[in-house]
């Protein structure tokens, strides 16, 4: 039955045009845009990188927070507490379903950007580039479910996602070096996952396997603290208050 | 006698110092049709939430006649929740997939038909009318062949032809032996389809019985002024 639900969230998450356009095109003419004005080999690697963790993140986070706030606020998760089958295994089949997705998707941004840039990775390069975005999708995942739990309303996905992806993504060296910034920017981005996913791809690309295992290990550690966090809060109900308290007003219907 | 599929008893509920649902009973037996009827703010759809478990009652308990109940049990709440971007047919075999069965294109199909709705079947959820929406969430209920089906409202804001499908179904529902509780304001419906009416006001039963005994007993002509009557009582 989980093939069916997985199939149906595949189609659903086919169907969400403004997350796939953000996912697909922003990347892609991001990296047209900055591979045009910058065009020193490195960069463009570091671009490429870049570009691809930007895309995951949007499309994880933002994606499944907005993705899960319009089919609980439709009631759907009202209806599925109904029924006979797990909430985790509704989460799991969303979220492979989301992963699959993000995965082309970074394979056609991957396909257009190496050629285009002149960048050669290795096969182990690409496998290890493989997991490391495979572990990126489930922790962003983990936390776009969490933003999607403290979030009363459309705007509020917004802004937490706002709130947290800024200082991640500036904190990150994903698009330029850290070692001319500040020294709290590169501290705030130790203390989220994206810098270590960054890094673990950026490693993934030079096919050079001890930063990336060490990469992969403390996000897959960020991932299942924010995974507990996220399922502590989840909220099937809309009418549910945010956080692990429940409503205390209401009228009968 | 039937075997007892439902049985709530006692049950509570308060939002702060506020009381909605007072001490409600009810039960309902194998091929038994229950209408639970009040004015809004009764405290009906309160009252089917926690039988559902969609709310936690403050007193009080809810007993199935078996614990894996839920694979047996179809519900049409008063919102039509589907999921955005899928079709009616789709969210049909999803639903079913929910309930553990998997759903071929023409089981679906018949389902959607049985709703009147076979000629929608492509099209996507959100985009049907709210008539249609309301036969969907109906199909949806009814998609894993429950043994006890709950509908919130289920002719609602339809318009008469649509109605009166919906009651067809109704029917033929009881009479393939499945149970349905189902709540209405429409008392001529409730007159045709219940073989028990329980009656509530400010979270209280008023009265119970058949819809052929209620009015005797009070002594009114039929359902309808019963439900005046009381519910004008209750307010003094």
């Amino acid at each position: 039955m989980i093939r069916t639900v997985f199939r149906m969230m595949l189609v659903a998450s086919l169907k969400d045009k403004i997350t796939l356009f953000y996912a697909l095109l922003f990347p892609l003419l991001l990296m047209a845009g900055l591979g045009y004005c910058f065009d020193s080999p490195e960069y463009r690697q570091r671009l490429l990188i870049g570009v691809i963790a930007l895309g995951t993140l949007f499309w994880a986070v933002q994606g499944v927070a907005f993705q899960v706030y319009g089919q609980r606020n439709k009631g759907v998760y009202k209806l599925l507490k109904l029924t006979p089958f797990p909430t985790v295994s509704f989460v799991l089949a969303l979220t492979l379903a989301r992963t699959v997705i993000g995965l082309i998707i970074n394979a056609v941004i991957l396909l257009i950007g190496a050629p285009t840039f002149g960048i050669a990775i290795s096969f182990s390069g690409v496998i290890q580039l493989l997991l490391m975005l495979v572990g990126g999708m489930l922790c962003f995942t983990c936390l776009g479910f969490l933003v999607v739990n403290f979030s009363r309303h459309e705007g509020q996905i917004n802004m937490l996602s706002n709130l947290l992806q800024i200082p991640m993504v500036f904190g990150s060296g994903a698009f330029y070096s850290l070692s001319a910034a500040p020294e709290w920017l590169a501290r705030l981005g130790k203390c989220f996952p994206f810098a270590y996913f960054v890094e673990g791809l950026q490693a993934a690309a030079k096919a050079d396997i001890r930063p990336w295992g060490v990469s992969m290990v403390i996000m897959l550690g960020f991932a299942i603290v924010i995974l507990v966090l996220a399922a502590l809060t989840f909220r099937w109900n809309p009418d549910r208050e945010p956080g692990l308290r429940m409503r205390k007003s209401g009228a009968a219907g | 006698m039937n075997q007892v599929l439902l049985k709530a008893s006692g049950l509570v509920k308060r939002y702060g110092s506020k009381s909605v649902v007072n001490g409600i009973d009810l039960e309902v037996r194998e091929k038994e049709v229950v209408a639970v009827i009040g004015p809004n703010g009764a405290g009906k759809s309160t009252t089917l939430d926690m039988i559902l478990g969609l709310k936690r009652q403050d007193a009080g308990s809810v007993t199935y006649w078996r614990d894996d109940y839920k694979a047996s049990v179809g519900v049409q709440l008063q919102s039509t929740p589907f999921f955005p971007g899928l079709s009616a047919l789709d969210n049909l075999k999803l639903f079913a997939a929910f309930h553990k069965r998997r759903l071929s294109v023409e089981e679906g199909l018949r389902v959607l038909e049985l709703c009147g709705l076979r000629d929608a079947a492509r099209t996507e959820a959100s985009r049907l009318s709210g008539g249609q929406q309301k036969r969907l969430a109906i199909a949806v209920a009814l998609v894993h062949e429950p043994k006890l089906v709950f509908l919130d409202e289920p002719t609602a804001a339809l318009d008469p032809r649509a109605r009166r499908e919906i009651r067809g179904l109704i029917r033929r529902l009881a009479e393939s032996g499945a149970s349905v509780v189902f709540t209405s304001h429409d008392m001529e419906e409730v007159g045709k389809l219940a073989d028990r009416v329980v009656m509530i006001r400010s979270g209280k039963v008023l009265a119970h019985g058949t819809p052929e005994e209620l009015p005797a007993q009070y002594g009114v002509a039929n359902l309808e002024e019963l439900y005046l009557k009381l519910t004008e009582e209750a307010a003094i």
